[in-house]
């Protein structure tokens, strides 16, 4: 019971302390606000600047879970794809890795031009889908190969066809790696968005990235660590929601690994 | 035509080189109780997958009666699908075969009562110990009324105990269905009490060096695993594995 008590109670402490101890610090060793401003800065600039902030995360949080729905929804179906025929993987998965292994921000300037600077936003979602892609793949791609060959077996002997065979052996079996590439993904499609916004590094994208650049310019330190706060809220919020649903349909079945 | 199942000369060699089966030849009749015995990697499990039809042969074939008879099998492991519950499980062959919903279901629940697991119809793998799960795998392989039953060491992970008790449900659901019932196992003793017939192999390359009869009658109590007839036969068996694992 106090264990549990201090679990909960420690890491807050830690985290009123450490804000405690850098608006103290300010102080006293009298750093400039342009370096490193006070907490107390940093939630002021919301009074000022929380509209043009909060509609820049909103953009931000837009284009990060457009790009991501995509890149679960086309990384699944490729994977099946992948599933139901080697020949389309032996075709196709070179093009994915390359996708992969190619840095996004070397990607960026190529996509921007070819969608043109005014439609920058679809430059962004597109490189965020990227970003996010390759993991839904890969981790849907060894679930649908971890199927258990005993189980796989059996549906043959039972004459099952292809569509029962993948929506009652692979799709199940597959989820828990699934659910792990996707969790990666939501994290990836934010990074990707913000990258790209970086790359576009113009007020036509009007996001997150865009306003620390603007910040950034005019020398708005706190601004800048009020954008990146809410980045991290962003990224800690879509990666809790996500475990969430992975502990929702896992939980029961998959929560020890024992084996069935 | 007879109404057995023939294997006639069957063989098997994958493709990476390793001769798994020699040469097996024996006519099983319907509704008999016949064990496969025989050293490690002999090829059991291949003659298994052989007459499920699993693998093809390399030589030989599997003659079944006019009609291909309906199958169950039981592997090793329960291997259950571990994100349904065990009604899920046993149902799984009748909604492959495209019976409704309710109507599995309902089949599957009285195949589970046989098993003696009747209140445990929506219960997960995971919170079944090793011997119910193996029961939900039997009564799976049970719920079409298959013609033959091919078993794979299913009872070779369990507890003495357990594993006697489920010879005994084994035999009971084999007196009351009739399916014929092939069972691959390393245990002489369980090969006795079940069986009628006891085929044994060689080593690799898989042959087949004897055929022996178990005229006990049925149904077999637990008395008889000490009984002197059961020691005679598991006699012969034991010589015979003897001379096999000298040569
Ligand atoms: N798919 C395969 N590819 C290549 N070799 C195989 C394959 N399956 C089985 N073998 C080989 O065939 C031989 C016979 O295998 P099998 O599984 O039939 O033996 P077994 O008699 O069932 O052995 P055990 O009693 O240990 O289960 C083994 O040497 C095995 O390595
Ligand atoms: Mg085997």
């Amino acid at each position: 019971m106090l264990m549990q008590v201090l679990r909960i109670i420690l890491p807050i402490a830690l985290f009123a302390g450490l804000i405690q101890f850098w608006e103290w610090s300010v102080v006293y060793w009298e750093i400039q606000p342009f370096i490193l401003p006070p907490p107390s800065a940093i939630l002021a600039v919301f009074e000022t600047d929380g509209a043009s902030l909060l509609g820049s995360a909103w953009t931000t949080l837009g284009t990060t879970l457009a790009a991501f729905a995509l890149a679960v929804f086309s990384g699944t179906a490729l994977a099946a794809l992948f599933a139901s025929s080697r020949i389309a993987e032996a075709a196709l998965s070179p093009y994915a890795v390359i996708l992969q292994v190619t840095p996004i921000i070397a990607i960026a300037p190529l996509i921007i031009v070819w969608v043109g600077l005014d439609n920058a936003w679809l430059a962004v979602l597109i490189l965020a889908w990227i970003a996010a892609f390759f993991p839904v793949l890969a981790s849907a791609t060894a679930g649908l190969k971890a199927v258990d060959p005993n189980l796989r077996d059996l549906f043959r002997l039972y004459r099952a066809d292809f569509r029962q065979t993948f929506i009652r052996l692979m799709v199940p079996s597959s989820l828990p790696y699934l659910l792990a590439g996707i969790k990666t993904a939501g994290g990836l499609a934010l990074v990707g968005a913000v990258v790209a916004e970086f790359a576009a590094a113009s007020g036509n994208t009007n996001g997150l990235a865009w306003r620390i650049l603007e910040a950034g310019n005019r020398l708005q330190i706190a601004k800048m660590f009020a954008a990146l706060l809410l980045l991290a809220l962003m990224g800690v919020a879509l990666y809790a929601i996500l475990s969430f649903v992975e502990w929702l349909l896992l939980h029961r079945w998959h929560g020890d690994r024992r084996r069935a | 035509m007879s109404r057995d199942l023939r294997l006639d000369r069957l063989a098997k060699t994958f493709p990476n080189g390793t001769a798994a089966l020699g040469d097996l030849s024996a006519d099983i009749a319907a509704g008999a109780f016949v064990s496969l015995l025989g050293p490690s990697g002999c090829g059991k499990s291949t003659v298994l997958r052989l007459i499920a039809g699993l693998e093809e042969p390399t030589r030989g074939r599997v003659e079944w009666p006019q009609t291909r008879g309906s199958l169950g099998v039981i592997f090793q492991e329960p291997t259950l699908m571990a994100w349904a519950s065990a009604a899920k499980n046993v149902a799984l062959p009748l909604e492959l075969a495209g019976m409704a919903k309710t109507q599995a279901r309902e089949r599957a629940c009285g195949a589970l009562e046989k098993v003696d697991l009747a209140g445990f119809a929506d219960a997960l793998p995971r919170e079944l110990s090793g011997g119910m799960r193996m029961r939900v795998s039997i009564a799976r392989a049970l719920v079409a009324d298959p013609d033959v039953l091919l078993m794979d060491e299913p009872f070779a992970a369990l507890d003495e105990f357990t594993r006697g008790k489920l010879n005994d449900d084994l035999l009971r659901l084999w007196a009351e269905r009739g399916f014929t019932g092939v069972f691959v196992t390393h245990s002489v003793f369980e090969a006795v009490y079940l069986s009628q017939r006891i085929l044994i192999l060689s080593g690799r390359p898989g042959r087949l060096v004897a055929d022996i009869q178990n005229p006990a009658p049925y149904p077999r109590e637990p008395g008889y695993r000490t009984s002197a007839a059961f020691n005679a036969t598991a006699r012969d068996i034991l010589d015979v594995l003897e001379e096999v694992s000298t040569c």
